[in-house]
């Protein structure tokens, strides 16, 4: 453990030295990351001019679920997306070689290279976003939610992980994983949707229970706003779905790797 | 008949060809924006139940234009354009063009129109594989104009996709990466196109300014004329504006390109 931890610092040591060589790519990904987010807070800003609520959520409470969501996507911006993103294209080109001899776990090695400083600034903005609706709602967390919350966005760090490293890892079957990327991106569409929006037992089955992204935002949210009541299955069904979806992850990129045939001699 | 146009042609063949061996890519990404399609049903269902209708349209008017935007990104976007020519340009790959008869911006643009026709054939399966829930929802104005307007506003809502991707494909002659500038235009198309919310629904003062620009007119002036969100003098209007921007567009990727060469160094035999 303490070896990969040497090497994954190691590895971000490398990339935040080579963020401060190119520091103008730098602000221009950063200005990118807080668009998006600011794309994402104004559709809401945009729904609410009409509308006094969604499924029961106010302005502020989906602001805060928005901003939970964000915070999540920002961290797997920052620790993992160029590293998974370029895997694509490595096993297109044959560069992939270059992780299979490394001396550790192929995955690891893969998807943990780079670090992306630009993603973890703008997380410090969502956790602005998510304080300033907190703030507008009046709530005042105690220690323990705090504490439960973090846990809650570090599960759902692990599922956005999962299920980015088993959309990428299509590429082992389909050659090109151009734009199969952005299904990740649809896909964490739903984490910025209530719960209680999902109608249906078929749409609830799919989109809150079988693909988790749902759960990922609105569980630590819920925290927050105080909407948990007594379920307890909002406090298991992060981490049993982090466990489950890494397993499939694990899994699905090691069957990929058996397909993998290099490109060069 | 044109011979001179037969080179194109070939061009368009082999972009054809190369855009089909990728077809399975193209299926799945189509497949893949139902679930977009999901998370627009799911969140404007919500919306809806909260207000009778949000600025003058009901849900299934709302949801018909989100249809339309969608069937729209794969038919006329510019997917990757702006990167494949940075990539030509950065990898010294041009220079076969400036030896030859051809001219670069046609030459790809032929490839752009090849490649829209197969995403454009290829996200009519899912959206046909999803019909049975969607077709309910499905409502267009009938007037014949629409049409006979709506029609020339998507080819150039085709060619402004286009001359926005190859003026950031140009930009390659002066920064290295153009990855971040790229991205950060996808986010102002995905609001300012409407693809996030009809921009009708912005305070009217934003709209007007937002119109002004050439943004609303790659996705959200056809879908907002096929699906009744403008009048026939507005449209017409708005055509007059795409036309303007269509020409401003492609005479600045014409200058981009002329003194990008200034700056060009071909290397190697």
């Amino acid at each position: 453990m303490l070896h990969y931890f040497r090497i994954w610092l190691a590895s971000a040591r490398y990339s935040i030295t080579r963020t401060m060589m190119f520091r103008g790519d730098f602000i221009v990904w950063s200005l990118v990351e807080l668009f998006w987010m600011t794309v994402n807070l104004l559709l809401v800003s945009v729904i609410y001019r009409h509308t006094d609520n969604i499924a029961g959520w106010n302005q502020y409470e989906m602001m805060l679920l928005v901003g939970t969501s964000m915070l999540i996507q920002r961290f797997l911006m920052g620790f993992f997306w160029s590293s998974i993103f370029e895997m694509g294209r490595n096993v297109r080109t044959g560069n992939f070689d270059f992780f299979l001899a490394q001396p550790g776990n192929v995955m690891f090695m893969a998807t943990t290279r780079k670090l992306d400083p630009d993603g973890l600034v703008n997380a410090v903005i969502a956790v602005g976003v998510i304080v300033y609706a907190a703030g507008k709602l009046d709530l005042q967390p105690s220690f323990l939610d705090v504490a439960l919350y973090a846990a809650m966005v570090g599960c759902g760090l692990v599922i956005h992980y999962s299920v980015l490293v088993i959309s990428i890892s299509l590429v082992f079957w389909l050659t090109s994983a151009q734009g199969v990327e952005g299904t990740y991106f649809t896909l964490t569409e739903f984490s910025r949707l209530p719960r209680e929006a999902f109608k249906g037992v078929v749409s609830q089955m799919l989109f809150v229970w079988l693909l988790p992204v749902v759960v990922v935002s609105n569980a630590p949210a819920r925290v927050l706003i105080g909407r948990f009541g007594e379920d307890w299955r909002w406090i298991a069904g992060p981490f049993l779905f982090a466990a489950l979806w890494f397993a499939l992850a694990v899994f699905v990129f090691h069957r990929g790797i058996r397909r993998y045939s290099s490109a060069s001699s | 008949m044109f011979p001179a146009l037969e080179k194109y042609r070939q061009a368009f063949l082999v972009g054809l060809q190369s855009n089909l061996v990728y077809r399975w890519n193209f299926a799945i990404r189509g497949f893949f924006s139902l679930f977009h399609l999901a998370v627009v049903f799911i969140l404007w269902g919500a919306a809806f139940e909260g207000a009778g209708n949000i600025g003058g349209f009901d849900l299934r008017q709302t949801l018909t234009y989100f249809i339309t935007i969608l069937a729209l990104q794969f038919l006329v976007s510019a997917f990757n354009e702006d990167y494949q020519i940075s990539e030509e340009i950065r990898n010294g790959l041009i220079n076969q063009f400036l030896l030859k008869p051809i001219n670069y911006f046609a030459y790809r643009f032929s490839i752009f129109v090849a490649a829209r026709l197969v995403s454009g054939t290829l996200i009519l399966i899912p959206l046909l594989f999803a019909l049975p829930v969607i077709g309910d929802y499905l409502t267009f104005p009938a007037e014949p104009w629409r049409l006979a307007v709506g029609l020339p506003a998507v080819l150039l809502s085709a060619l402004i996709q286009f001359c926005i991707a190859y003026c950031f494909g140009m930009l390659t002659f002066w920064f290295l990466e153009i990855q971040g500038f790229v991205i950060l235009s996808l986010a102002i198309e995905a609001v300012l196109g409407g693809q996030i919310f009809p921009l009708d629904l912005m305070s009217p003062d934003l709209f007007a300014a937002s119109m002004l620009l050439p943004y609303p007119y790659q996705m959200y002036f056809p879908a907002a004329i096929f699906t009744g969100r403008f009048g026939f003098e507005e449209s017409l209007w708005c055509l007059g504006i795409q036309a303007c921007w269509v020409g401003i567009l492609l005479t600045v990727g014409h200058g981009l390109w002329l003194r990008g060469l200034r700056r060009h160094t071909a290397v190697g035999g």
